[in-house]
């Protein structure tokens, strides 16, 4: 049997598409299939809001990705219109929260150093493949070596204080730190922004820090937004791949991976059609890895449980208002409704909706991230992250959908009063949704959660880390794998490499 | 659950009124929950009668499930090692099963009924294993150990005593055969299957039907020799047909704290029943044919004839050296064959490559005092007792 390609990739999100590209520009003849009539993935306006810059590393490794990035600055919410405004420069950002506190402010600039310090630690970490333990190799027990090395070389003082913050939750620390709720709740917020956590949940701190690491390692200073939207930059890698020679079938779902002597050799797709490959590369989820593609008759039990165990409900949807006009929020000016929106007053708030999530319930008073597109045009789109909206609600999304748009309105309502009159037509996109229309299972933005249990040579299960499955010949480069989500194209450049280092 | 069950220590099987009044020494040990004799009289009769006339044992304490659904023939092959694709309905088969390290985590024989029915028994506790393993299988399972009264009716004079008991043609059923009967008004199902190594039957049926089953086997087998025998004699005759015992001979997977304590099937003379070429994954077939190309095996199992009279019970296994080499396992003086024979685990290349200059060092107990003896070995096969009659078709008869 001859090979059609060196390799097929599973799904053409920007992982894939990163992968894909790394590979062909290696003189591999590749093919994406991809299930939907687009590419990108979850990488699409109805999806992302804000995303962190690809990193250096990954867009040199593609010959330059030429995308624009417009930086944004961060606005809390506060109802009485006492916003904070912060911009990611420790300068500004002392001056506006000293207007609140100024014990606040010092100790924002002492929290946001210590933070730094810990997230560079983890950043080569981070960019690299993480090692495996059970191989036994030198190259594996030094990258775990460096990386005990990196916090080491902190200090004493702070290699303390990593071990002391490495469990906790965020909500603690910031309660040390911070008197100010509406500062307290903005850090919250994104510490627990895209997981299954409260501010009081174990290991909300973590979460923090990861999110750093791939944003620039400071809290409010990686947040941007790309320009010309997501489409303008899946478009940019499609015209890569097409320099690249990248073949790319869409409308082609995957059914399963054919197999030969336990080795991966092909795939075959819904409709039929086998097509074969020296290797398969999967950015699909990796609950689908494993149980679609690979098959539950040819796991282990272990790894059935593993897997079945592997936590990856997602807890954010996403909420697009068209408006006729643009809406008045309370004292705020041009440049803030340009900003990204926070409503999260406080920890407590954020706990409060957290709270019913544990239960697959919905609160109505959820924590937001806005962004309002074409502010300067006659028709704005407001696009809301609401967290907490979670994958199977108990109530039935179906019924419930609706009230619980009605209930963020009336929660942007309070800060943006004219906000009802301003609305043309609403969609949401559920966790349940995600999944249904964009095959990843769970609806979560990272193809699981992000917690200590699930990171590093942890991720996605034990024993399939390094970019590897349990089949020999079929590997996995989607968020699933270390380091994560977020639009970083690291797995997919990392993937690559494996496969190269397998060739 | 019952209420007064939760206040019961151990629970008590279908047949405790029979084997309470049959025990003279009031020995009972906790087998898997439930109360059992380890001897009635004394183990050396009760071996005997295992091996000259028909020894009855209570056996409901063994775990059993029933698997039943569409895919459980799928199933049961993706579970164990062995290639049971062809595996002919109302037939038993001896299996292992093994995890994803292919490590050993317990053996156990698999009756089928057919395509969609079988049943498993094992001594470990393996509901949540099956549970977990039938992600993707459409089968269910039922967790039949309180629910079937079974008793193990074992030694030469066996067969004859169950066709007295009614059981008509027993004679013609083959080893690991099984059969459906309508005894005395109830269903009885009988395999010709057992632990002692010799001619035997197991019969399996409803709690309700087992003191009448006990009281007509005990009738039925009156001049032949009948006997009820305990834990004991029932151990003496598995070392000596060479079976393992789990967590004896092996420790089971997933009760090792120690990973370095967990056996493969090729460790524990279990290889045969791994078949690599089966044509659908099972679980564990990754591990283990790495393991088989790459010969990484680091024990085995091996038979000992051991010096001497005393039995090795405990033994450490040492090379000319004196360099600890293995264990002793199971150990004892065989009263029928008259050698000195225990079960070894050995670091391979022992046992394997090198089978002589081998000894044991044994602590034997006389009043209050060891006698150290120092015993040469010899590596023997496993199967120390294998009578003809044991697989002989029709079985022998007796009057």
């Amino acid at each position: 049997m001859s090979d059609n390609y060196d390799v097929i990739v599973i799904g053409a999100g920007h992982n894939g598409l990163v992968c894909a590209n790394i590979l062909a520009k290696k003189n591999r003849k590749v093919l994406i299939c991809e299930a939907r009539e687009n590419c990108g993935g979850l990488v699409e306006e109805s999806i992302t809001n804000f995303v962190p810059q690809i990193p250096l590393s990954v867009s040199s490794s593609l010959g330059g990705l030429p995308v624009k990035y417009k930086a944004k600055s961060t606005i809390a919410l506060s109802e009485s219109g006492q916003h904070i405004r912060l911009v990611g420069n420790q300068h500004i950002d002392h001056k506006v929260i000293s207007g609140f506190s100024s014990k606040d402010a010092d100790r924002y600039v002492e929290f946001h150093d210590k933070m730094s310090s810990f997230s560079k630690a983890l950043g080569s970490f981070m960019m690299a493949s993480p090692p495996r333990i059970m191989n036994n190799t030198f190259s594996d027990y030094f990258k775990l070596f460096k990386l005990g090395m990196n916090v080491r070389m902190l200090g004493k003082k702070k290699f303390n204080e990593f071990a002391r913050m490495i469990g906790l939750n965020i909500a603690d620390e910031l309660e040390d730190n911070f008197e100010n709720t509406l500062l307290q709740g903005l850090i919250a917020h994104d510490a627990v922004l895209g997981s299954n956590l409260g501010p009081r949940s174990p290991g909300s701190l973590i979460n923090l820090l990861y999110r750093m690491a791939t944003h620039d390692n400071s809290i409010f200073g990686g947040i941007y937004e790309i320009d010309g939207g997501s489409k303008a930059f899946v478009d940019t890698l499609l015209d890569i791949s097409n320099k690249n020679k990248v073949e790319i079938k869409t409308s082609s779902s995957v059914k399963r991976c054919i197999t030969e002597n336990d080795k991966a050799i092909g795939v075959e797709l819904h409709s039929g059609e086998k097509i074969y490959a020296k290797k398969i590369i999967s950015n699909a989820d990796p609950r689908s890895t494993y149980f679609c593609l690979l098959g539950t008759e040819n796991l282990d039990t272990d790894v059935k449980r593993r897997i079945k165990h592997h936590r990856s409900k997602g807890k954010v949807a996403k909420l697009s208002l068209s408006l006729n006009k643009q809406p008045e929020f309370i004292n705020c000016d041009k440049n803030d409704l340009e900003s990204r929106m926070v409503i999260a007053p406080s920890i407590d708030y954020i706990e409060e909706a957290f709270n019913p999530s544990k239960f697959d319930k919905l609160s109505m008073e959820p924590i937001l991230e806005m962004k309002l597109k074409n502010s300067d045009q006659s028709n704005p789109v407001l696009d809301i992250q609401v967290q907490y909206a979670s994958y199977g609600a108990q109530e039935g999304w179906d019924k419930i959908k609706d009230n619980y748009v009605d209930a963020v309105i009336k929660l942007i309502g309070k800060y943006a009063p004219d906000i009802q009159s301003c609305i043309e037509t609403k969609t949401i996109v559920t966790p349940d949704d995600i999944e249904k229309n964009f095959y990843v299972s769970g609806g979560h933005w990272h193809h699981g959660e992000i917690q200590i249990d699930q990171l590093f040579m942890l991720r996605p299960i034990p024993g399939a880390s390094q970019y590897r499955t349990h089949l020999d010949g079929l590997y996995m480069c989607g968020a699933g794998t270390h380091p994560g989500g977020g639009l970083t194209g690291i797995p997919g450049k990392n993937a690559a490499q494996a496969i190269l280092e397998d060739a | 659950m019952n209420r007064d069950l939760r206040f019961t220590a151990l629970k008590k099987t279908p047949f405790h009124s029979r084997t309470s009044l049959a025990s003279r020494t009031n020995k009972y040990y906790n087998w898997n929950g439930f109360t059992v004799p380890t001897e009635y009289s004394t183990t050396e009769l009760e071996y005997t009668a295992a091996r000259n006339g028909t020894s009855v044992m209570d056996l409901t304490p063994m775990c059993k499930y029933m698997i039943n659904g569409s895919d459980a023939n799928k199933f049961v092959d993706y579970l164990v090692t062995r290639d049971l694709s062809q595996m002919e309905d109302n037939t038993v088969a001896y299996i292992i099963w093994c995890n994803e390290d292919g490590k050993v985590m317990d053996d156990g024989t698999i009756f089928k009924f057919s395509n969609t029915k079988f049943m498993l028994c094992c001594a470990v506790k393996s509901y949540n294993w099956l549970h977990d393993s039938a992600e993707g299988f459409d089968v269910s399972f039922e967790d039949a150990t309180d629910t079937t009264a079974a008793l193990a009716i074992q030694g030469p004079t066996s067969c004859s005593t169950l066709k007295n008991y009614g059981a008509d043609d027993l004679e013609l059923l083959k080893p690991f055969g099984m059969k459906q009967y309508n005894i005395n008004g109830y269903d009885v199902l009988i395999s010709r299957t057992g632990f002692t190594g010799d001619l035997g039957y197991e019969l399996w049926t409803d709690p309700a039907n087992a003191e009448n089953m006990w009281d007509s086997i005990m009738e039925a087998g009156k001049e032949l020799k009948i006997r009820p025998f305990g834990m004991h004699a029932l151990e003496m005759t598995r070392i000596e047909a060479g079976f393992i015992q789990t967590n004896t001979d092996f420790m089971a997977a997933e009760d090792s704290l120690r990973p370095v304590r967990m056996r493969s099937p090729y460790e524990i003379g279990m290889g045969w029943l791994v078949h690599l070429n089966k044509e659908s994954y099972f679980v564990g077939k990754r591990a283990l044919k790495k393991e088989k190309e790459t010969g990484n095996s680091e024990r085995c199992l091996v038979g000992l004839d051991i010096d001497g009279d005393k039995p090795a019970v405990g033994s450490v296994i040492y090379n000319e050296k004196k360099e600890d080499i293995g264990i002793v396992t199971a150990a004892m003086w065989s009263p029928t064959m008259k050698r000195n024979v225990a079960l070894a685990s050995l670091k391979r290349p022992y046992g394997i490559k090198i089978k002589e200059n081998i000894f044991a060092e044994i602590y034997h107990p006389e009043e209050l005092e060891y006698k150290k003896i120092w015993a040469k070995c010899k590596v023997v096969k496993r199967q120390f007792f294998s009578p003809e009659r044991r697989n002989k078709v029709p079985a022998d008869l007796y009057e």
